[in-house]
């Protein structure tokens, strides 16, 4: 799957969880952008996330995030 | 050595003088300078425990450099080393925090058996400062296994960190990603820095001073002896309460911000208006940032991370367990255990309906509105100060009691002539003051724009503290977590 391919699902699964009316990630995008994306919505949009893509994360990947790219990366890393 | 006294800004002359002159070109030098002051500081408060801080900073020293080794090649040792850091930090504090209270507990409960476990003169000295030092050390280890730092190898800076006097009594817990990279470089005197810094020391000084110290004339007179009390007293005490722990510690942490301000370096805000707060979740966002982040980052989330499959109810769990936390991290009572308790409860009922409520604001644009607002900041005020008098009182059922007298007998109060006379316009001062902050970013008194009215706020707080303050020298209220 294409990096654009995973954000495309990405926004709309943050569409979806965070209750937004549009959205728009970038690699740089973090939760200090978002006002709906608190720590209880994060742990919904991870849920969501592994649910879509069909895997687990582990808690220290999940940990280690800063940015959504990074988030990406993980994605992209168990997609392989 | 209290951040109030002579003797203080007598070290700090003596500390600060060589830092900006004889060793302003070397920051490697200014490091060592202040890792000595820090001991030297640390001595000072407790000498017996040098020891166990140097001890516990070499071995962290050693793990953080051994997991990031491990971290890409071996990252099972990595994660054992990382367990190891926490295991330690958590036994240390737990041994000299807590072990001597379950000895205790459990001679009681031996003793309702009619056993005699001989055990009720157990006692072990706690560190000072140690709830606030065992977190930085945490979070380096945590930290570097996350791959959010480097550790650092230069061990005197990693000292210096850990040791920093400033902060090493009663916080902000600063975090290694943010402290460390500021003593990778020398610190020049600044006057922008030296201002910023004077007038948070003073803004510091008179909420300690005025406010805290004279509320406390009241308040211990009313809550240590409530059985003497009527209803109004207690109502009034419990209620400056609140106002006296949080100019205490805000007054504090305003000084230790300062006084590093001054030597150049910045450390973590930890307050942030939180009386302004429209519920008790955000208060917590608001208040004690430094150590709610840290069990933000480090417990609430990795637990909600692990519970993430049991829907809102693992989340529910994660807050609770956050809350119990935060409240037995001041010390070993179930009154503090109880207070956690109360919040994490308070803080359940708040995210179980938090996604109706901002549908609800949103709907009709409240967030904004003034009859919404306010009453709502009201209520945080009252929830927070109902869990404050379960945190002061020494006893489960002295907390109980004291809500208990609420509910009846009340009269013409108890009167203390410098509480009110002081403290109560202190404190109308300092509600104007966050209030003018929230809505106009801190353009006003101290950080006016015009040099006259900054000065002039300067003077009146100078005078306020030398003629209305209490000198006495209290001892802040966090210096014994």
């Amino acid at each position: 799957m294409e990096r654009q391919e995973i954000f495309d699902q990405l926004n709309e699964i943050f569409i979806d969880v965070l209750d937004l009316d549009e959205c728009n990630l970038t690699d740089e995008t973090s939760a200090n952008d978002i006002e709906e994306w608190d720590s209880l919505s994060h742990i919904q949009l991870i849920v969501a996330i592994e649910k879509k893509f069909k895997f687990k994360f582990s808690s220290l990947e999940i940990m280690k995030w800063n940015n959504v790219g990074e988030m990406v990366n993980s994605i992209e890393e168990k997609l392989k | 050595m209290v951040v109030n006294s002579i003797i203080f800004w007598l070290f700090f002359a003596v500390v600060s003088l060589p830092y900006f002159v004889l060793l302003r070109k070397s920051y490697k030098a200014q490091n060592l300078w202040l890792l000595l002051a820090s001991y030297f500081f640390y001595g000072w408060a407790d000498w017996k425990m040098i020891p166990l801080l140097a001890i516990i900073t070499i071995v962290f020293y050693w793990l953080g450099l051994q997991i990031k080794k491990n971290n890409k090649d071996n990252p099972k040792r990595a994660s054992h080393l990382t367990t190891l850091g926490v295991v330690l930090g958590v036994g240390v504090l737990f041994y000299f925090k807590y072990l001597g209270f379950f000895v205790q507990e459990f001679a009681h409960l031996f003793e309702s058996f009619g056993l005699n476990a001989h055990l009720s003169t157990f006692s072990i000295i706690m560190p000072i400062g140690i709830s606030f030092f065992t977190f930085k050390l945490i979070s380096y280890v945590l930290e570097i296994h996350r791959e959010n730092i480097q550790p650092t190898k230069d061990f005197i800076q990693f000292a210096t960190f850990i040791a920093f006097f400033p902060t090493i009594l009663s916080g902000p817990i600063d975090r290694p990603g943010e402290f460390i990279p500021q003593l990778n470089k020398s610190r020049q005197f600044d006057y922008d820095n030296v201002a910023e810094g004077t007038r948070r020391i003073i803004w510091g000084l008179f909420l300690k001073v005025c406010i805290a110290d004279r509320l406390f004339g009241y308040t211990s007179a009313v809550l240590d002896n409530y059985s003497h009390h009527n209803a109004t007293s207690i109502l009034i005490a419990v209620l400056l309460y609140s106002f006296e722990m949080y100019a205490d510690f805000s007054g504090y942490s305003e000084m230790a911000i300062g006084v590093s301000q001054l030597l150049g370096l910045k450390v973590r805000e930890n307050f942030h208006r939180p009386f302004l707060s429209q519920n008790t979740s955000e208060y917590w966002r608001r208040w004690h940032m430094s150590l709610t982040t840290w069990i933000t980052d480090y417990i609430y989330m990795p637990l909600n991370v692990r519970f993430r499959n049991l829907g809102q109810y693992g989340m529910y769990i994660a807050i609770f367990i956050n809350l119990v936390v935060i409240g037995a991290w001041h010390g070993a009572n179930w009154t503090y255990v109880l207070f956690g308790a109360y919040h994490g409860i308070i803080l359940i009922i708040i995210a179980a309906t938090e996604r109706k409520r901002r549908k609800f604001e949103k709907k009709y644009s409240l967030k904004k509105k003034a009859y919404y607002k306010y009453p709502r900041i009201l209520i945080t005020f009252l929830l927070v100060t109902v869990g404050l008098i379960i945190f002061r009182a020494s006893n489960l059922s002295e907390s109980f009691e004291i809500m208990q007298r609420l509910t009846y007998g009340y009269g013409l109060p108890f009167v203390n002539k410098t509480a009110f006379v002081f403290g109560i316009p202190f404190i109308l001062l300092l509600i104007f003051k966050e209030f003018k902050d929230e809505n106009k970013y801190n353009i006003h008194f101290l950080h006016s724009k015009r040099l006259s009215i900054r000065i002039a706020s300067i003077i009146i707080l100078l005078i306020c503290v030398f003629l209305c303050g209490n000198l006495d020298g209290g001892q802040f209220i966090y210096f014994q977590f």
